[in-house]
């Protein structure tokens, strides 16, 4: 391995027997690289659960941009053919304000080509920023698209095709006028079949990051061309549809017919991400509060970015089923009692060992607890049931986690927050019903209007009604092996279908309650009192105003119907939401479906260089473990530090020039205090470890070479 | 709703840079437009028309300043957590920076640190407080510096003369090990605590050392507030104030770089360090499994962790074609790693010229084979990669989903590298693999600071180009040095063309001055010699070598 050093080479290959266009490899390859992990039971399981979500994912996608793409296909087809014609030279063009996520615009981009190449024109280019740094290139490249643009449908994507193909043209003949006569004759035996001509779409996904003038000059010499066939532009822009004005110049806007289009914000599409995929009943893997919370700062303090947030989940789900089998309990109902069947009798044992089981253990009694670690079936069983019960709370806290929102979202002051995920966090996290921010909405809420509360309960019940639709009842044990003595093992059954049924007649009646409650007060016998009050009430005279004030509050109020009714459903609301919103780590077992590992993830997903460093030179215990170098406090010195340690701090104590020769001496009297000082520094083992200690630091950035003074080095940090 | 989204990406951007030390000078303007929104929102709220205003074009005044409202009281709760390291360990400016610091921080090492010296009764007691830190130490010490600064302080006061007194001597770095005895160590509490308040004002660092027990644990969450004023008053003077010694002082000077090797470390550094290396060894499955599934891997920390890489490749990439990058090799180019994949792995004749194309090749080729790819390369954040144009080619090929790569980063400002869209391609996964094994091929390369100044490589070129000259050549080379150094001044002007044509004909060793000019030539190619042109138009001869080293050749050759 040595051969990886070099005096004249940077870069090394290890073939390891790869060659190209060996087709046997083709097989063998992917399979030794998925063969380490295929056997495990955990791995299969994960891989089925991220392709559930990527579907998942898939699907929403397509669904949330649908709306705004089909807008643009819509004008690129309106626009491409009636406008271009009438007026002379001018390029309609669509430009898409996607946002500074730029990470998450690819995949934008990648569904508005599909989009339009099924519903508008095989013919799409897509030309970004690193590919055109000259005229030259840009037009090659959207020409080339262009042009082959039929291909790559035709074949799929297939690369093979293309390489096939014979009449492909190289890069280098692709100019505009290879383009027209292309057009030309390829127009006149595609007008047999369509009557109107074919759009040419060219897209610009990163508008910012093209180099002004380039990006004229293509304008102004495709504006001489669409007379002849029709080009539309797409723009995507990042900031704004000023970023448009200002790097095109009159001459060169003028041959722009732009329309913008406003994409999604990346919160709006991150919250539905979340709420649609990750906080339901039926995603197999959940994340637990401070998980989440980690995830979600990420994302509004960091990058922004709705991809980056799924590959952190995507990560946080590599890390939670990794190497463990248990997690293979993390799958469809309907699979569990395989599943269960197929865990080995280790796996049970620490699935006794998970730190839910012992509350559970305790409730129950003495003959229980020994047959739960004894007998294995007889722990399977169990485990079943826990099992099931785990996906009813999660159906019911999903459930009631969205009826939460329903109500508190339009509440003054957004206490618990506005959103699904907001909500979310506070109720993993603790038990949300014992927080004065709930009590303070419940209190709110017992002031709200008739009309407001109907709506809201009017939503409430679609929810219901939807989660309702899409339960799978619950089954009994189909061929539990053991069935003796099952019923020993307390299980209150109060979520779940049952809970939600229950919710909904609630809710069904209260509706009914409220919506012809009468809302007027019988406060009449007071009115007379006030208003003569009212008479006599000298401007001035605010003693009697606080009297006034102090009396009234003192007076009975006699509470309408609709009041009545509104408290009474507000407790209700209390009540349902105590028993439905319990924290997930109070539920036997959630450990197997809910991944709490934050601070292990957040390490890996966000990284602290810089942190990691410092730890080890100002304190290498941290690291090395050892008894010697244990400091009394992170800046003392002692002399048995590692030498990039003991320089490392020494050199703190220095401004922003040091002088190594002093430096030198600093760190030969650390090592060695007992020798005399012309001696030590004289130790050519010193100097050299000195040496390398200081180069080392000039590799890590902390110094590097200055030529301002001789033997000096300037400290790049503070 | 659109421009809403970018309202609030501002406030989360400014929230990023001004940090939370900066939430409480700004806080009053913006609860000031958060009261004046609620009447609007009880508004909106009596109208319940939320998905009205959903629809994306309509943006109603109120809804953005409901935006912001929101966004003033975020703050991230999960990002940081306790164990962090406190950026104000690392960033933190110190005020003004004094000679004295140093040697204060090696005074109180040493006084630290069982001396010969000490009287036997002393001795175990300390090496009790160096087992037990947390508690002895932290008592012992501060008495015992403080006497040593007592001392300081009277000597400074009695001299006058602050920074010249100490910069000539090089007796600071006494550890006056004999001057403090017992009595001294054992001085009262009380006139201990005097002294304390006393020095308070001269030298920061030194209360640091004795008070930073009982305070830590205190300051540990207050907020870290900037203080520029520190950072002007250190870049104020143009002046170096450091002392005027050089390395000319050592003796030896040219220590000869290759027995670095047996460098001392302890038996039991030795061990953790490789009980360390052992614990991420077992990561490597993990690494596998990160890198199937499309992530990247970065690692970093301090240490070589090429022994690392190499010891995962060994064992866990044998059947995948791998490539091997040393990013702090002094000449490497982003086009040698392309020239590497597509040339020599794939097999095609040439390069394309485009990002895009590049990366369109490696992945239908790749893909086309059913291959993977690894690319391990030792440190991405090497000199020759340190710009964006090579960095975000080797995002584009790590994004291909057939390219894995594992990458170590070590310079501490690394991380600028990327920028968002380049690390969304890398998808990097981070590592903290410190492994405390010296950089000894990382720095081989780079002219080390010492090193340098030793000119070990200048003197080794200059034998070896020496030694290929002939006898006559040598003595031209000689001549020039021996003047050199015999004129030795601040201005060296050069030796003049004309006395070194009659110098080395009196030597018999050129008979023309086209024959010395042809000479001349060899020397200036390997840039031996430089020639400089005075006024007058004659030639001047300089050798722009240090003198030092030029009588070390001398003697060598002499010799």
């Amino acid at each position: 391995m040595e051969s990886t050093v070099s005096v004249s080479k940077g870069v090394f290959l290890f073939t390891n027997g790869f060659k190209k266009g060996k087709v046997n490899k083709k097989k063998s390859g992917k399979v030794l690289f998925e063969k380490i992990f295929l056997k495990e039971l955990w791995y299969e399981t994960y891989k089925q659960n991220w392709n559930y979500i990527e579907n998942e994912l898939q699907e929403l996608h397509q669904k949330t941009y649908s709306l705004l793409l089909n807008d643009i296909v819509n004008y690129i087809k309106n626009h491409g053919i009636s406008e271009s014609a009438t007026l002379e030279g001018i390029i309609p063009s669509a430009t898409l304000l996607t946002g500074v996520s730029q990470p998450d615009h690819v995949s934008q981009f990648a569904s508005l080509i599909d989009i339009i190449r099924n519903e508008v024109t095989p013919h799409v280019a897509l030309v970004n920023s690193q590919d055109a740094p000259s005229v030259k290139h840009l037009v090659e490249n959207a020409v080339w698209q262009l042009i082959h643009g039929q291909q790559i449908t035709d074949y799929d994507g297939e690369s093979e095709g293309i390489i096939t193909q014979t009449k492909k043209l190289k890069k280098n003949q692709c100019t505009m006028k290879t383009l027209k006569n292309w057009y030309q004759s390829m127009s006149p035996m595609k007008k047999k079949s369509t009557t109107t001509k074919q759009i040419l779409v060219v897209i610009f996904p990163d508008f910012e990051s093209f180099n002004c003038n380039v990006l004229q000059d293509f304008v102004m010499i495709v504006s001489s061309y669409v007379s002849t066939m029709p080009i539309v532009f797409v723009f995507g822009v990042a900031t704004s549809v000023s970023a448009l004005h200002k790097s095109f110049p009159y001459h060169v806007s003028s041959k722009l017919l732009i329309k913008v289009f406003h994409s999604h914000a990346s919160p709006v599409y991150m919250n539905q991400v979340l709420e649609d995929i990750f906080l339901t009943h039926t995603s197999p893997f959940h994340l637990s509060g401070k998980a989440f919370e980690l995830l979600t700062d990420v994302f509004l303090f960091y990058d922004f970015s709705v991809t980056g947030l799924i590959q952190s989940i995507k990560y946080c789900m590599m890390d939670h089923f990794y190497g463990d089998n248990l997690k293979s309990l993390c799958c469809d109902r309907d699979k569990l009692e395989e599943v269960i069947m197929e865990l080995s009798a280790d796996d049970l044992e620490s699935l006794r060992q998970l730190m839910s089981f012992r509350p559970f253990l305790e409730q129950q009694d003495c003959v229980t607890k020994i047959s739960l670690f004894n007998d294995d079936n007889f722990f399977r069983d169990a485990l079943y049931k826990k099992m099931n019960r785990l996906h009813d709370y999660l159906y019911s806290f999903y459930m009631c986690l969205r009826l939460l929102c329903v109500f508190v979202k339009d509440l003054p002051k957004n206490m618990l927050g506005k959103s699904v995920r907001e909500i979310y966090t506070k109720c993993a996290l603790e038990c949300v019903t014992d927080t004065p921010a709930f009590k303070d909405c419940m209190q709110l809420l017992k002031f709200q209007s008739q009309m407001k509360l109907v709506e809201s309960i009017k939503s409430a019940l679609k929810i219901v009604n939807s989660y309702l639709q899409a339960v799978s009842p619950v089954r009994p044990l189909l061929s539990s092996p053991t069935k003796n003595n099952i019923n020993n093992i307390v299980i209150n059954d109060d979520l779940g279908d049952n809970f939600v049924k229950s919710l909904k007649v609630h809710l069904l009646t209260f509706l009914r309650q409220i919506e012809h409650a009468n809302t007027d007060t019988t406060v009449s016998t007071h009115d007379s009192l006030e208003t003569e009050n009212a008479d006599e009430n000298v401007p001035g005279n605010r003693y009697k105003l606080k009297e006034k004030l102090l009396k009234a509050t003192r007076v009975d109020r006699v509470q309408s119907e609709f009041e009545m009714v509104r408290s009474r459903f507000v407790s209700y609301l209390e009540d349902a939401f105590s028993k439905g919103l319990q924290p997930a780590h109070a539920q036997t077992f959630h450990e197997v479906l809910f991944f709490s590992d934050v601070s292990n993830v957040r390490k890996h997903i966000v990284g602290s260089p810089r942190g990691a460093v410092h730890t080890a030179l100002s304190n290498p215990v941290h690291y090395l473990q050892c008894s010697c170098c244990q400091l009394p406090s992170s800046d003392s010195v002692i002399d048995t530090l590692p030498d990039v340690c003991l320089a490392y701090k020494l050199h703190r104590e220095c401004g922003k020039h040091i002088n190594l020769y002093d430096w030198l001496q600093a760190f030969a009297a650390v090592l060695r205090p007992e020798e005399d000082d012309e001696q030590r520094h004289q130790d050519p083992n010193i100097q050299l470890r000195f040496t390398r200690a200081v180069a080392e630091l000039q590799f890590l950035g902390f110094i590097k070479s200055s030529k301002r003074k001789t033997d000096h080095v300037m400290r790049l940090t503070w | 709703m659109a421009s809403g989204f970018r309202l609030r990406f501002g406030e989360n951007q400014t929230q990023v840079a001004v940090d939370n030390a900066d939430e409480i000078l700004d806080s009053p303007s913006r609860r000031t437009t958060r009261i004046r929104t609620k009447p609007k929102k009880y508004g909106d709220f009596l109208d319940h028309t939320p998905t009205k205003r959903r629809s994306y074009k309509d943006i109603s005044s109120s809804e953005e300043d409901e935006v912001t409202d929101e966004t003033a009281v975020q703050k991230p709760t999960a990002l940081f957590s306790e164990d962090d390291v406190e950026g104000q360990d690392m960033f933190k400016f110190k005020s003004r920076h004094t000679k004295l610091d140093l040697q204060n921080k090696v005074k109180a090492a040493i006084s630290n640190s069982p001396k010969p010296t000490d009287s036997p009764m002393k001795t175990p007691r300390k090496l009790a407080a160096f087992n037990s830190p947390l508690t002895k130490v932290s008592q012992a010490t501060p008495k015992q510096v403080k006497d040593i600064i007592k001392k300081r302080i009277i000597n400074e006061v009695a001299s006058d003369s602050g920074e010249s007194d100490f910069s000539g001597s090089s007796s600071d770095f006494v550890p006056e090990g004999s001057d403090h005895d017992e009595s001294d160590s054992q001085s009262s509490p009380a006139a201990s605590s005097d002294e304390e308040e006393e020095e308070q004002k001269p030298k920061k660092t030194v209360g640091k050392t004795g008070k930073n027990k009982e305070t830590k644990t205190k300051v540990k969450d207050s907020e870290y507030f900037v203080t520029p004023d520190n950072y002007f008053m250190m870049n104020s003077s143009k002046k170096i104030a450091t002392s005027d010694h050089t390395l000319a002082r050592l003796k030896n000077l040219n220590v000869n770089e290759n027995d670095l090797d047996d460098i001392e470390i302890s038996v039991e550094h030795k061990k953790s360090i490789n009980e360390l290396n052992q614990t991420y060894t077992q990561l490597f499955n993990k690494w596998l499994h990160v890198l199937s599934e499309n992530f990247n891997i970065i690692l970093y920390g301090v240490g070589s962790k090429r022994s690392v890489l190499q010891q995962f490749q060994k064992q866990k990439l044998n059947d995948f074609p791998c490539i091997v990058v040393n990013g702090f090799f002094p000449s490497l180019t982003i086009k040698n790693i392309l020239e590497t994949i597509i040339i020599d792995l794939l097999e095609n004749s040439h390069i394309p010229s485009n990002v895009g194309d590049v990366v369109n090749l490696i992945d239908t080729q790749l893909t086309e084979n059913g291959m993977d790819l690894f690319l391990i390369v030792h440190n991405i954040d090497g000199p020759m990669l340190r710009n964006s144009k090579a960095q975000s080619m080797l995002a584009s090929i790590s994004q291909i989903k057939n390219v894995h790569t594992i990458a170590t980063i070590d310079h501490i400002n690394a991380p600028l590298l990327w920028d968002h869209t380049k690390l969304s391609r890398f998808k990097f996964t981070w590592w903290d693999v410190t492994t405390f094994v010296p950089y000894s091929e990382e720095t081989s390369y780079e002219n080390s600071l010492m090193t340098h100044r030793s000119g070990a490589l200048e003197l080794s070129s200059l034998k070896s180009v020496y030694q290929s000259l002939t006898s006559n050549a040598k003595g031209i080379f000689k001549i020039i040095i021996e003047y050199q150094l015999e004129n030795q001044k601040q201005h060296y002007q050069g030796l003049p063309f004309k006395d070194l044509y009659s110098k080395c004909r009196e030597q018999f060793l050129v008979s023309s001055d086209l024959a010395l000019r042809a000479q001349l030539t060899e020397f200036l190619d390997h840039k031996l010699v430089k020639m400089k042109r005075t006024y007058d138009g004659s030639e001047n001869l300089v050798i722009p070598i240090d003198n030092v080293l030029m009588q070390q050749f001398l003697d060598q050759q002499t010799s």
